[in-house]
């Protein structure tokens, strides 16, 4: 039997047990069609009312919990190149080194790309359905890793933001590094960009030496190397 | 007309909304992949909210009285075209 581990484990399980309640109270209506007394109102209120919100409202929280996990995102086959690379422990790539700390874990992708704002979750799910429509509507035909699709970009620049939620650029680890201390002013200001430095190419490499998201290829051996996952 | 039969109906099509709706969502919760996970969080609450407002409605009439006087209304002078219909469903 499934333990249940975590919270969305929890919702999950709350909303199939209402979801089966449901549907068995639907099924004896329909089978055996009883007459529209007091008896019936108030199993058909369950049935119709009570317990569909249950499961709405269980599911939609268990299926928001979803949705911050790397999983969810690796589930179109364009981010397999950069997940993949993410979930590689031997990887030394920035995407990969964040999803090995605790912190970051099984929802990195979401941990560094959502909006850093006021209802920056809303607005990062709304990009989703945008990122869902071009993955249907350009993307769906593309080769395993993507491979011919149109090259893929974020929807606005990177922000310093995200990164100094962890990264207060007063450590003095980060201060100790020369270029940090020559542009310190500049990089809280926001000014200098962090990834001006760390690159896409440095933080998901394999993504971009694979080709696979829309860019050429680095270079063929690069390509044939990446090609076995 | 109003009728018990149409109260009835009501009743059917939001029972039949639901479970499509309820299936909606299972699938999203079960195989959460983008597409099924929007589709529950849409349609699937969609037809959720439609049932129940179907369902809600019924019983409002219901409690109304509706076509309670179906049987006699045609000895009353009232042949409305959901007289005929009451019971049909076995209605007792």
């Amino acid at each position: 039997m499934p333990q249940i581990h975590t919270l969305e484990q929890l919702l999950k399980a709350t909303a199939l047990v209402a979801s089966a309640i449901s549907i068995l109270i639907l099924l004896w209506y329909l089978a055996r069609r009883p007459p529209l007394g007091r008896m019936t109102k108030v199993m058909l209120l369950f049935g119709l009312g009570v317990m569909p919100l249950g499961v709405a409202l269980t599911g939609n929280i268990a299926g928001f919990e979803y949705t911050l996990k790397r999983d969810f995102c690796g589930s179109c086959h364009v981010m397999l190149p950069y997940t993949m690379d993410a979930m590689d422990p031997a990887s030394k790539s920035l995407a990969a080194v964040h999803s090995r700390n605790h912190n970051f874990g099984e929802e990195s992708c979401y941990t560094c790309h959502a909006d850093y704002q006021l209802f920056g979750a809303m607005t990062t799910k709304v990009n989703g359905l945008k990122h869902l429509f071009y993955y249907v509507t350009e993307y769906a035909n593309t080769g395993p890793y993507g491979e011919g699709g149109k090259p893929i970009h974020m929807y606005k620049p990177f922000q310093n933001g995200m990164c100094n939620r962890c990264h207060s650029t007063t450590a003095p680890s980060w201060l100790k590094v020369e270029d940090h201390a020559g542009m310190l002013e500049d990089i809280r200001k926001g000014e200098a960009k962090c990834i001006d430095c760390h690159t896409g190419e440095s933080i998901h490499p394999r993504a971009f030496a694979h080709g696979g998201n829309g860019r050429p290829p680095a270079s063929a051996a690069a390509e044939g190397k990446e090609a076995q996952p | 007309m109003i009728s018990k039969l149409t109260i009835r109906r009501l009743v059917l099509i939001s029972t039949i909304t639901t479970l499509v709706s309820l299936g909606l969502m299972v699938m999203g919760i079960v195989f959460p992949t983008p597409l099924l996970l929007v589709l529950a969080m849409s349609l699937g609450q969609l037809f959720g909210t439609l049932s129940l407002a179907l369902y809600l409605l019924a019983i409002v009439l219901d409690l109304q009285g509706v076509g309670e006087h179906d049987e006699i209304a045609p000895h009353l002078g009232f042949e409305g075209k959901g007289a005929g219909d009451a019971g049909g469903e076995g209605e007792p």
